[in-house]
């Protein structure tokens, strides 16, 4: 009986302490604000051409399309698969249909789902990039609405999300809201005076893919636009600072955002994609607005690269044979010292494959090549040739190493069998 | 005479300058198609499975091109490739490969052979069809040389012996979906299963050795509707 209430009394503390710090982070998240999803508060959104084309601008800056699409399916409808690191999540139905789209929402639950992440249906999964939408404007916001409620409806059901648990259960965003979730940290008003900073952060959500993320999924705090292997695509998204872009001039960024190609490289994967959907409608503007934030943004430091992927040093012969390869398959196209060739093929000197401490695009590269998107900057991209059947996994992991060493200044020291285990196109 | 030479020279110069703004580097944009399908649309020495793309129809490449990124026709690696390309882009590189010569030579069939039986029932089927199932002769709808009909289907010379049995496989369980009406679909549905190794051996072996070219559209009409071609509107 005494030892009971010893333990009492030994344990309340820590019963307290869990409940403080539960409580403090339960308000960081927002406190129980973003639980209550408004009903319709009776303001009625302008439905005018203007802000109809606003709209539809705004969503294609967006790329709301691109997720709420599956592939062959009807624009909007929803469906397109994610991988995560904890299973399948699918996107919903932004169509107008009542039952299975958003045509029931009013503006202001609308509104409500883009700042925090909650609509009717509980919690939404932070694939869907409130993060960022939380800085948008309230027009900017009315006008995508005003626009969606224009897309045809569609009674497409996408599949249900497929997820281990405890992420399978809603109710487990709240805890990983309560970790991870901090509202504070956008500043509206500061994105607000910066039309660049404002798209990139906002709309662009280009932090989605080209910041660092910890475990658990979420954004580092001091890994802002600060690059990372992208989760679920085998790409790695560079950082994007004054130090990464100095190759570029301004007006070459906004070029290359809306072309997806530049003298220093073109976008492969799931870049590519964001080019071809989304950032080829921008403004001349807006596409300059974004890149002189971009360039501005000061170089985080940069970590240590998280992919070591063999301790020993590469063999002599092996570095000699990447040479080799080099001037056999590469060189015509990209020339003797990875100077490339202006307005066909991109140099390797000092490019993104070949800098980055991740080694995996070069590699995806080399083994399936790819196009560049169709835009109207580059109607008739030049492709980059698959070599997986041409060379063996060796000579694609010599030649590799070759070129990062000597236009890159980075070792990899990737071996054929770190070259098998980057085996197979990634669609999605 | 002398004013009629003074209207030709601008006429000429304009010409000349018009021929120099059409990019004639078009191929060497293409440097992902030729891993496979060879460097003129050729098909490559040795592969058992892509097809040769030269000469074939710009009609048929491009719905091929449209299908492959809409998900109509299933490949990984096609999709990966065409994916962020626009109609008119893919328009272009099915017009490319529709106008180089067409490939000679027959597919390499390395050691398949057919009996003289299987022969005779796979050329049976291939020329006259198989009234009884309802089967059409290939060369109804694929021309009598084989050489294929514009603007929508293509020829059958010279085809891996993989890649057919694989698109009559992929036509029968839906993997391959043509325009609707998907005459092929149909078809492919109704050919013997026994009797699909034996079809695929025996068009590897025909070569095209004249060159010949898809006939001209609407020389000859085919018995069944297919979306891809101009007469299907009116069977609909």
């Amino acid at each position: 009986m005494k030892a009971l209430r010893i333990a009492a009394i030994i344990a309340i503390p820590f019963v307290l302490a869990a409940l403080a710090i539960g409580f403090f982070l339960f308000e960081r998240q927002g406190g129980f604000a973003p639980y209550r999803v408004p009903d319709d508060n009776g303001r009625s959104v302008a439905s005018d051409t203007a802000t109809l084309q606003r709209g539809e601008y705004l969503a294609r800056i967006g790329d709301c399309a691109a997720c709420h699409t599956a592939p062959g399916g009807a624009a909007y409808a929803g469906g397109r698969g994610f991988a995560t690191g904890w299973g399948m999540i699918y996107s919903s139905n932004l169509s107008s249909d009542a039952q299975h789209g958003i045509g029931a929402w009013s503006r202001a639950e609308f509104a409500h789902a883009m700042r925090h992440g909650v609509s009717r249906r509980g919690p939404l999964y932070p694939v869907f990039p409130y993060e960022h939408f939380a800085t948008l404007a309230d027009a900017d916001i009315d006008a995508i609405f005003a626009w969606l409620r224009r897309v045809p409806a569609n009674a497409n059901v996408p599949p249900p999300n497929r997820l281990d648990f405890p992420a399978s259960r809603r109710s487990a965003l709240v805890l990983w809201r309560m970790l991870y979730y901090r509202p504070e940290a956008q500043a509206p008003a500061a994105a607000s005076e910066d039309r660049g900073r404002y798209l990139v952060d906002g709309l662009g959500h280009c932090a989605m893919c080209h910041s660092t993320r910890e475990a658990g999924g979420a954004l580092a705090v001091d890994g802002y636009l600060a690059g990372g292997r992208i989760p679920g695509s085998g790409w790695y998204a560079p950082p994007l600072d004054a130090k990464q872009l100095q190759r570029y001039s301004v007006e070459q960024l906004a070029t290359y955002l809306r072309s997806g190609a530049s003298d220093h490289g073109a976008a492969y994967g799931p870049m590519a994609e964001v080019v071809y959907r989304s950032l080829q409608a921008l403004t001349g503007d807006d596409a300059l607005a974004m890149a002189r934030y971009l360039k501005s943004v000061p170089a985080r430091p940069r970590r240590d690269a998280p992919f070591t992927l063999l301790p020993e040093p590469a063999q002599r012969s092996i570095a000699a044979s990447g040479a080799e390869v080099y001037k056999r398959n590469c060189a015509d196209c990209h020339g003797k010292d990875g100077e490339g060739k202006s307005g066909e093929y991109p140099a390797l000197r000092d490019a993104v494959a070949t800098t980055a401490p991740d080694p995996i695009n070069a590699v995806r590269m080399v083994l399936y090549g790819g196009f560049p998107a169709a835009t109207a900057g580059n109607p008739l991209p030049h492709s980059m040739p698959p070599f997986v059947q041409q060379l063996g996994p060796a000579e694609i992991a010599a030649v590799t190493n070759y070129v990062r060493e000597n236009f890159g200044g980075q070792r990899s020291y990737l071996t054929a069998a770190d070259v098998e285990a980057m085996h197979g196109i990634v669609l999605d | 005479m002398l004013r009629r030479l003074a209207l030709l020279i601008p006429l000429l110069a304009l010409a000349a300058f018009a021929r120099a703004q059409e990019p004639d580097d078009f191929g060497t944009r293409l440097a992902a198609c030729a891993a496979c399908h060879g460097k003129h649309g050729e098909g490559v020495r040795g592969a058992e499975y892509y097809p040769h793309l030269a000469g074939k129809p710009a009609g048929y490449l491009f719905e091929q091109l449209k299908g492959f990124r809409e998900g109509r026709r299933v490949s990984t690696p096609m999709a990966w490739y065409v994916r962020f390309a626009d109609d008119a882009f893919l328009q272009r590189i099915a017009e490319y490969y529709a106008a180089l010569p067409p490939r000679t030579r027959s597919a390499d069939t390395g050691a398949a052979q057919l009996t003289e039986e299987r022969r005779r029932v796979a050329q049976n089927l291939v020329e006259h069809g198989d009234p009884a199932h309802d089967v059409p002769a290939c060369s109804a709808c694929h021309g009598a040389n084989l050489a294929g009909l514009e603007p929508g289907v293509p020829a059958l010379l010279g085809l891996p012996i993989d890649y057919v049995i694989a698109q009559v496989g992929a036509w029968r369980e839906g993997v391959r979906n043509g325009a609707p009406p998907d005459c092929m679909h149909d078809v492919a549905g109704r050919i013997p299963a026994d009797d699909i190794r034996a079809i695929a051996v025996y068009l590897s072996q025909q070569s095209n050795v004249d060159g010949l070219r898809p006939a001209p559209a609407g020389s000859f009409v085919p018995p069944k509707a297919c979306g891809s071609l101009p007469h299907a509107e009116a069977a609909k």
